[in-house]
């Protein structure tokens, strides 16, 4: 036999027999019982500090809390998922105190305006909406409510409403297009107010030559012949 | 950012050490099956660039998990996927083929291919460099007939057991990104062949540049009919390449399944740089048309007689080109294929950083790298056969052209 085959086998030989070596000493012992992990490591998961109390904890000591909760807005918010982990404030109320988030910022993290957002959800455009007041001055952290109740047109055009106030005509009001005689308010399938119909009416704000203000079109030629609204949606208008 | 995208597609999960790691492996892929082309196909005029192509596929095979151990961010538990190997993940076999490939193929087709060498050193050497080398030959020092006949012959076996494990460690990287069936830039069963053939193309082109640039260094004649021959097959090369791209192209286009508008925006927007003019035009289409006209593809004679110095610049020019077009591929491949949203209604940007584990510095770092092992490879195990017993008459005709 030639001379290299083997010494090759012999280099192979500690190869593999390191390889099986290292598998016996650096597996763990409850590896693959359970699947392709180790068993043990769910035990030392387990051993883990305990971080979160759970809401039910929360309700023996604030009931008052937890009972506004339950009749607002918020009943589908966890009290830890503004409060932050508060296990240990269980152990002992009065040494640790769970954080505060009276901030607008937090609030904001999931109300403000996203298009991925479940159609419905209450969103604000944080920049206008009442800034910079902090949220809770107007509205109770744990029963949530529009401080006011719905009146005028927003009563019933409440869709309408929302998404003109996320978009750029947040600031107009609802009359400044439409002539409402107050009888639509109570009959108002018979009674209707009036739309808009004419290029004109947009015109007045964004028509050349206007000084200051909204971003301007030239109304002879931007979009002839159609109506501004087969293209901009007058209560959400986009440009893209 | 445009139109819609989901919140988790707005930055990128795989960035420029994924695109380096697929280039990495298709320069040792291809610079293997280059190697292989001489030893298993007898192309003689190749046989100066058969170890270099052999060295360098095994300095880039040692840089290439590199990228994936510095995107991964744990290095030091890298060795349990051999101990524990999950046979349901292809990325986790592919510890396998490549530790296969390593230390099966290309380590022990080096050795046997420099046993005779490394036994010159160590009977010629003295003090520490002797025993280095002695520890190389494993103390198989015997060069007898009967043994060096085995070397030859146990060579040609590997280069015949590497072609499919060369194949093997490609077609893994395309396989990986033609298997993510939910994302249709990435999902097509042409994915490993095209990634294999624009590998080979790449490992050419790598060893022909390589090959002028250290003749050159050493201040020795370039081989002509060696240099004309690697600059044909690497013409052959692009030729099946393209064709292969083209027909995925129109594949698309013909199917023309929901996607397709989307990608088309990908293509004319934030692709456009990387694929139409660094990836078909330059690096594709320009080396096609130089090699076309100057090689001898057509033969007996190239469509241009071009003078010899000419045709060195212009070779080396596209095999440069070569390699801009196919880093931009996998470029493409790779960032192309999460720049847009999975609702195809957006297109998110890709910002390469510059500083940080997964920056523009650390991505060149990795890819000098290599070149610096390259170097160190050539000083350990000089491929050039001009040691005295390597002397037949024959040979140095041969290597000096
Ligand atoms: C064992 C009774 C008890 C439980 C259970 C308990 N708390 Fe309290 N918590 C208190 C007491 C007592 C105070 C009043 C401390 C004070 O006013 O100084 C308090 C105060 C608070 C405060 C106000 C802190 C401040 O700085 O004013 C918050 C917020 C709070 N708890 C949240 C929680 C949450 C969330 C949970 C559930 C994880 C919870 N508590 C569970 C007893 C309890
Ligand atoms: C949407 C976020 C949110 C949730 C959910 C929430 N809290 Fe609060 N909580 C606040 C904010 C903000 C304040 C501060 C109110 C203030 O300063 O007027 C507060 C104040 C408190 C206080 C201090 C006393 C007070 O009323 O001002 C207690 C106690 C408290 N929360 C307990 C709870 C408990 C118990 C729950 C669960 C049943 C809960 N919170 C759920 C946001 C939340
Ligand atoms: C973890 C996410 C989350 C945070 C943080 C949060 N909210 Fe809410 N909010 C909700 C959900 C969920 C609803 C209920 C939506 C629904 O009814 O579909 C809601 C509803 C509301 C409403 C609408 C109530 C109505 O009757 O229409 C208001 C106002 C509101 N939240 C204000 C706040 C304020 C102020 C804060 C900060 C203290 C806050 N939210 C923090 C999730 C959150
Ligand atoms: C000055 C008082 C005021 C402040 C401060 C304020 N809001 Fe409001 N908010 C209102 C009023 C009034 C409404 C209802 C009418 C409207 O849509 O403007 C409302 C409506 C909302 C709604 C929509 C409710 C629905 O059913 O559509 C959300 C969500 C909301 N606010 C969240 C916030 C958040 C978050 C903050 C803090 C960043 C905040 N508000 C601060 C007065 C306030
Ligand atoms: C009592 C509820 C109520 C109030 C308040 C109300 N509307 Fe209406 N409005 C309706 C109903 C119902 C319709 C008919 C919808 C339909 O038939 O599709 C309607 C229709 C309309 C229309 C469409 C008319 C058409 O011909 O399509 C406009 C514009 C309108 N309302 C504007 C207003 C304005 C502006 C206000 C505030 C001044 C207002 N509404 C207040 C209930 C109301
Ligand atoms: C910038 C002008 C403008 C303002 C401000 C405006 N609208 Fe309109 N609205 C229109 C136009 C234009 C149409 C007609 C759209 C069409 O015919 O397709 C319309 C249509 C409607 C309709 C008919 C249903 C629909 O969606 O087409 C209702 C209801 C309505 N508006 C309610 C309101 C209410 C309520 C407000 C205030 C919250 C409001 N609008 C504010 C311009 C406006
Ligand atoms: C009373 C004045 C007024 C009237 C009438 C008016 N707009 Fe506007 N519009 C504005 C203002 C103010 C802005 C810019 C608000 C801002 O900068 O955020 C604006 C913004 C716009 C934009 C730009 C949105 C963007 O992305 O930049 C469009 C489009 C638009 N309006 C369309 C219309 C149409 C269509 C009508 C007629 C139905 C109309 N507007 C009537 C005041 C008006
Ligand atoms: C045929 C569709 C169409 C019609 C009709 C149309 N627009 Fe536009 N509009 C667009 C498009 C598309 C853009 C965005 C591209 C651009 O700036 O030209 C735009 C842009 C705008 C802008 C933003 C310009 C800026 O500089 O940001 C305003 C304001 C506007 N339109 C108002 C109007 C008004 C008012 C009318 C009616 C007189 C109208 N549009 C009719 C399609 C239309």
């Amino acid at each position: 036999m030639v001379q290299q085959v083997p010494r090759l086998a012999i280099v192979f030989t500690i190869a593999v027999a390191i390889l099986l070596g290292a598998r016996q000493l650096l597996i763990p012992p409850t590896f693959g019982e359970d699947g392709h992990y180790r068993a043990a490591a769910v035990d030392s998961i387990a051993a883990h500090p305990i971080k979160y109390a759970g809401r039910q904890a929360c309700e023996l000591c604030h009931a008052e809390q937890a009972e506004v909760r339950l009749a607002g807005n918020h009943r589908g918010v966890g009290c830890e998922t503004c409060h932050g982990p508060a296990a240990p404030h269980v152990q002992g109320p009065l040494d640790v105190k769970p954080v505060i988030p009276d901030t607008r910022e937090f609030c904001v993290t999931c109300h403000s305006y996203n298009a991925s957002r479940p159609t419905g959800f209450p969103q604000i455009e944080p920049a206008r909406h009442n800034f910079p007041r902090p949220c809770k001055d107007c509205h109770d952290p744990h029963a949530p409510v529009p401080p006011v109740t719905p009146g005028e047109c927003s009563a019933c055009h409440a869709q309408i409403a929302r998404q003109k106030s996320l978009s750029h005509h947040a600031e107009l009001s609802c009359a400044v297009c439409h002539e409402a005689p107050d009888t639509h308010k109570d009959a108002p399938r018979s009674v209707r107010p009036t739309k808009p119909q004419t290029r004109a009416l947009c015109g007045t704000c964004h028509a050349a030559g206007i000084e200051e203000g909204p971003p301007q079109i030239d109304l002879e030629s931007h979009g002839v012949p159609y109506m501004c609204w087969d293209c901009h949606y007058p209560h959400f208008p986009e440009t893209r | 950012m445009q139109g819609f995208i989901y919140p988790n597609e707005f930055e990128l999960h795989w960035s420029l050490l994924i695109v380096l790691y697929p280039y990495l492996t298709g320069l040792v892929a291809g610079a293997f099956i280059l190697a292989s082309l001489e030893r298993v196909f007898n192309v003689k005029e190749v046989q100066p660039t058969y170890r270099l192509a052999l060295l360098t596929a095994l300095a880039f095979l040692i840089v290439a998990p590199l990228p994936l151990q510095a995107h991964l961010g744990h290095p030091e538990r890298s060795y349990e996927i051999f101990l524990t190997p999950n046979s349901r993940s292809a990325m986790a076999m592919f510890g396998f083929v490549y530790a296969w490939y390593l230390a099966v193929v290309l380590l022990l087709e080096v050795w046997f291919d420099y046993r005779r060498d490394l036994v010159g050193w160590y009977q010629s050497a003295k003090g520490p460099k002797r025993w280095f080398y002695y520890a190389l030959t494993l103390g198989a020092t015997d060069l007898s007939e009967k043994s060096l006949k085995f070397d030859d012959s146990a060579g040609r076996w590997i280069t015949v057991l590497g072609i499919p494990s060369a194949f093997l460690l490609h077609g893994y990287v395309g396989f990986i990104f033609g298997s993510v069936k939910a994302n249709p830039w990435w999902s097509s069963v042409l994915m490993p062949v095209v990634f294999l053939l624009s590998a080979i193309v790449s490992g050419i082109a790598l060893v022909l540049v390589l090959y002028m640039v250290t003749t050159m260094a050493r201040g020795k004649p370039v081989n002509m009919p060696c240099l004309d021959r690697l600059a044909q097959f690497l013409f052959y090369a692009i030729v099946i390449d393209l064709s292969l791209e083209i027909l995925d192209f129109i594949h698309r286009l013909y199917e023309s399944e929901e996607s397709i508008e989307i990608l088309s925006q990908l293509i004319e927007g934030r692709l456009f740089l990387s694929l139409i003019v660094l990836q078909l035009l330059l690096g594709t289409l320009v080396p096609f048309v130089v090699l076309g006209l100057t090689t001898h593809s057509f033969r007996p004679k190239p469509l241009i007689q071009v003078p010899e110095e000419l045709r060195r610049m212009l070779f080396l020019l596209s095999a440069i080109l070569v390699q801009i077009g196919i880093f931009s591929m996998r470029f493409n491949v790779v960032i192309g294929g999460q720049l847009f949203s999975k609702s195809l209604r957006g297109l998110t940007v890709y910002k390469v950083e510059f500083l940080g584990i997964e920056g523009l510095a650390s991505t060149i770092f990795l890819l000098l790298l290599p070149l610096f092992i390259l170097w160190l490879l050539v000083k350990i195990l000089p491929p050039w056969g001009e040691e005295p017993w390597n002397q037949k008459p024959s040979e140095v005709a041969a290597i000096q052209g």
